[in-house]
């Protein structure tokens, strides 16, 4: 267990996954890959999919129809697995929780599957860059407590 | 009878313009002018006529259909076509004097308590879509659609449900969420730590802000 989560913490690889989002939050992450912010150079990089990642990068309400979906994306991942719920859509509903569309929050949808699931928050519309990376540094420093 | 109507309605908005002349080319298939300006034309269609004032549009030159809205009203759902007139790629118009990003919108009726008026998915592909969007928002049926499957609700949404009605309460009203995955094993789930071993597992209670 121990070489694994030394593995693990060494490269954290992030899948992507828009449950309904204006796109805003997914430019942020894109901008995490550009040499500004350069996440890479925390072992970091966006995977095409989630069978590779350790952490899912949830951007966006969770519309009825995402909700299925998320799980099952959430299900896929090797476990242990980081949720980060990017923006104030992902943390709560933000502007559209009265709408007709709406699922239950990210962090619902995740926990009706696995109670025990991780999930880091990252509020703002959408949130810096920054914010992002302190998000992942910190889910690196709570990884290492399991 | 409606030469009648045409006559009285028209005389309160003059036609003037190339929107005047377009809207003239209607002949008596308009019901009535609301707005005839430089660039923008609102105007009210006879719904039996409505697949052939949408060939009379197409066919003409630089005119597309752009999108179409629909709104509940007291009488049924109007539905709104937006035509574009633009000049055509050579730059030429097609008559002396057009401006250019003409919009003329054209509304149809589908009158309760059927809701239902001639779909011109078949003459303009271009509103396929967008008919059955409003078959599904708003609950208006088109005869002859030729696709007329769900397009942009969920798929555990039920029928006959039409969320933009006005009687639609955006909270109360919302149907049951769909079920949730289920839950894999224990094996693969974030159980690292020994005293979340013998945690008992099982479907949290969802949907929170369900009303119902």
């Amino acid at each position: 267990m121990a070489l694994k989560m030394w593995a693990l913490r060494k490269s954290l690889w992030v899948y992507h996954v828009n449950t309904g989002a204006c796109n805003n939050c997914d430019i942020e992450v894109l901008e995490l890959l550009t040499p500004r912010y350069d996440i890479e150079r925390f072992g970091m990089m966006l995977v095409g999919s989630p069978r590779h990642a350790d952490v899912l990068a949830v951007t966006g309400v969770c519309t009825r129809q995402a909700m299925p979906r998320l799980q099952e994306v959430y299900m896929q991942t090797a476990k242990p697995c980081v949720v980060l719920a990017v923006g104030a859509c992902a943390c709560g509903q933000g502007i559209f929780t009265e709408a007709y569309h709406m699922g239950p929050t990210v962090d619902e949808a995740i926990k009706a599957v696995d109670p025990n699931a991780i999930i880091m928050y990252v509020p703002g519309c959408s949130p810096k860059p920054e914010a992002m990376i302190d998000a992942t540094v910190k889910a690196m420093e709570l990884l290492k407590t399991l | 009878m409606s030469e009648v109507a045409v006559t009285t309605t028209q005389a309160d908005v003059p036609l003037t313009g190339f929107v005047g002349q377009v809207l003239e080319r209607l002949g008596d298939s308009v019901l009535e002018v609301q707005k005839c300006v430089q660039l923008r034309g609102i105007a009210r269609i006879e719904p039996a006529r409505t697949v052939e004032v949408a060939e009379k549009m197409l066919a003409m030159p630089g005119c597309r259909l752009a999108t179409a809205t629909g709104i509940e009203v007291r009488d049924g759902i109007d539905v709104l076509y937006h035509w574009i007139i633009e000049r055509s790629a050579a730059g030429e118009a097609a008559v002396a004097d057009q401006p250019a990003g003409v919009v003329i919108t054209l509304k149809v009726l589908a009158a309760r308590p059927e809701l239902a008026l001639d779909s011109i998915a078949n003459a303009v592909p271009a509103a396929n879509w967008i008919e059955r969007e409003m078959h599904d928002l708003l609950g208006a049926n088109f005869r002859n659609h030729p696709d007329m499957r769900r397009l942009i609700l969920d798929d555990s949404w039920p029928e006959g449900v039409h969320p933009l009605r006005k009687d639609f309460d955006q909270v109360a009203d919302r149907p049951p969420l769909p079920p949730n995955q289920s839950p894999p094993d224990v094996e693969s789930t974030n159980c690292t730590k020994e005293n979340n071993k013998g945690q008992v597992r099982g479907t949290l209670p969802t949907g929170g802000r369900d009303k119902k």
